[in-house]
């Protein structure tokens, strides 16, 4: 029994890892934008279908895949960033929602189109298990975690001690107070945006292997798992998202090991609605965001 | 304020706009257009304004939310969704006529919305909308989960097609069609009469400026309230339709593809008129379905919709619609 929890933790660890390197750029984008990316799962799925393309077309690598992967999903966020996240600075947020999921719709359902609505198999990874006591774990789900936590670090000094961490922060806090001192508003915007992408894209080429088969449908529901972590770690908040995302993922795990595989989806959105009724500004922030 | 109206419209020798008359008799076209389609266009074309007839109630709904009420909602698929298997699963436990298998789930969509709605209206913005994202969400995992109810995933065939009673069944799809039409217009009849009525005018106060309405006497909360219940009965409603032309449901009835649809409609349409949205159902839903473009093509076509109507027409195409057919001003 015991053994049984402690697996149901670390699955819900390497899950969870997996949904906070999303939400990081959620949050980020939340903060400086004050708008909710429906899309966001979006760049998660085009990471692993970039990476899916050039190992399984062009013959290249997993790891270099990963690099490629990342790359060419922010050149994507680069372009979609100029062409309509820049214009939502000061759109209401009707504007943000909707565009987005305009987004949402046309990336979805382009990739389908482009490259057909079957699974397709993920050919990469480091599948070979290892034992920790009797838990066997394939390599790739501790370099999941591994990452995770190297990036959130990483990104801990970036948000902290760089120009654009600075600026990030202040356009969060007050977008107009820094359109007046000289901050390139539209600028922090895309970086913010371009940098969340990448983020997604990490999470996307990383789950790659142990998502086994890949579609244009599955950024939907890492974008609806994402809103969950985001609210619970705060919105905004890049060192909340991190715990956020490891308790969903254990959650989801212990419902799926306990209760039934098949009410894991609705985890997330329980929690959504019961964060969002009773502790809206997140679990870990004094302050009220909303 | 009515009664001026009236006296101005019919005192001798008042210039009526030209552009209101042309809107009265291109309505008047349109009706008779409405009237004879089953002999002017053959069965598959009948069968895409069906499809656009039953998204019709649902569209009203969100209109009235977003376009009256100003608040933005993503649950109208849930409680699409919902009507349908009201609909269905009376039909085919009870043999119910279609008249109380179709006021039933509105009725009883509206009733489920009732107490969803005390704790989401107290978000806003971003909040309401992952609220109402979220019933679609739950919504989907009990009609895959509550089996004895909704046979999980295989969901409900075999949905008997309308029985008005009398011996008189609907099968064919002429009969569909006027059956539809008919429901269609009493929908938007009532959605006339609500907007146009005291409590319309308050709904509206609401939209543009919450905190006015509220300082001014109107109940806010309550009107919020009743605007969610009634948004989803007639998403209800819609969700009947649905289920009995289909004759099969499942859980894919909550996919984010109907909440989509609907708020294309909505929104491209123009939200805050009623002929934004019936324009806006024949538009995307019809003509989509009529040219049989492929799904993931039509979502892609929806998706740079959004976007257009986002940055270039935030009041929806009826504008334009309205400036090419020459009744701009009309209303």
């Amino acid at each position: 029994m015991i053994e049984l929890i402690f697996e149901q933790i670390i699955n819900g660890i390497v899950a969870g890892s997996v949904y906070a390197l999303v939400a990081a750029g959620m949050t980020m984008i939340f903060g400086v934008l004050r708008a909710i990316n429906f899309a966001h799962g979006e760049y998660y799925m085009l990471g692993t279908f970039a990476a899916w393309y050039v190992m399984a077309k062009l013959g290249v690598s997993y790891p270099v895949s990963i690099v490629l992967g990342i790359l060419i999903t922010m050149a994507l966020a680069y372009v979609i960033g100029r062409l309509v996240m820049q214009h939502l600075v000061t759109a209401p947020f009707q504007s943000g929602v909707l565009a987005t999921l305009g987004l949402s719709l046309v990336l979805q359902n382009a990739i389908i189109l482009a490259f057909g609505g079957t699974y397709k198999i993920f050919p990469g990874g480091w599948l070979n298990p290892v034992f920790l006591g009797d838990i066997a774990l394939a390599w790739q789900r501790i370099i999941i975690v591994l990452v995770t936590i190297g990036a959130f670090l990483a990104l801990d000094l970036v948000v902290r001690r760089t120009r654009l961490g600075k600026q990030i922060r202040a356009v969060s806090q007050n977008v107009e107070a820094c359109a007046v001192n000289g901050i390139d508003v539209e600028r922090v915007v895309l970086a913010t945006f371009v940098l969340g992408s990448g983020l997604a894209a990490l999470s996307g080429v990383l789950t790659g292997p142990i998502n086994v088969s890949i579609y244009g449908g599955m950024g939907e529901a890492v974008t609806m798992k994402t809103f969950a972590v985001i609210v619970m770690g705060g919105m905004g908040n890049v060192r909340g998202t991190l715990l956020a995302g490891w308790l969903l993922g254990i959650a989801e795990s212990f419902v799926a090991g306990f209760i039934g595989l098949q009410y894991r989806d609705a985890v997330g959105f329980v929690i959504l609605i019961a964060m969002l009724m009773v502790r809206p500004h997140g679990l870990f922030s004094v302050k009220s965001r909303f | 304020m009515a009664l001026a109206n009236t006296q101005s419209a019919s005192a001798p020798g008042a210039a009526v706009p030209a552009g209101r008359g042309r809107a009265y008799a291109l309505s008047g076209v349109a009706m008779l257009l409405a009237l004879a389609a089953p002999r002017l266009v053959d069965d598959y074309y009948l069968h895409a304004i069906i499809t656009s007839l039953m998204f019709l109630p649902a569209a009203h709904g969100l209109n009235l939310m977003v376009g009256y009420t100003g608040m933005l909602t993503l649950a109208q698929g849930a409680f699409f969704g919902i009507g349908s298997y009201v609909s269905a699963l009376l039909a085919m436990h009870f043999g119910t006529p279609f008249w109380i298998n179709f006021l039933a789930a509105g009725v009883v969509t509206g009733l489920i919305a009732l107490p969803l709605g005390v704790p989401a209206l107290r978000l806003r913005t971003y909040s309401f909308v992952m609220c109402t994202l979220g019933f679609v969400v739950i919504g989907e995992a009990v009609a895959k989960n509550w089996i004895s109810l909704t046979r999980g995933d295989m969901g409900l065939s075999g949905i008997p097609t309308p029985d008005l009673g009398f011996g008189v069944k609907v099968t064919g799809i002429v009969g569909f069609y006027y059956l539809y039409l008919f429901l269609a217009v009493v929908m938007t009849a009532l959605f006339y009469a609500i907007i146009a009525s005291p409590a319309g005018r308050n709904m509206i106060a609401i939209r543009d400026n919450e905190t006015q309405a509220e300082a001014l006497g109107i109940d806010t909360w309550w009107y919020k309230l009743i605007v969610f219940t009634l948004s989803a009965a007639f998403a209800g409603f819609g969700g009947s339709m649905f289920a009995h032309y289909l004759t099969t449901i499942s859980p894919l009835t909550f996919q984010m593809y109907y909440s989509t649809t609907i708020l294309i409609i909505v929104l491209g349409g123009g939200a805050g008129s009623i002929r934004g949205v019936v324009v806006g159902s024949l538009l995307f839903v019809a003509v989509s379905e009529a040219l049989r473009i492929a799904p993931e093509l039509r979502m892609v076509i929806y998706g740079l919709v959004l976007l257009l109507l986002v940055f270039w027409f935030p009041k929806g195409l009826t504008p334009l619609v309205d400036r090419v057919l020459g009744i701009a001003g009309g209303r």
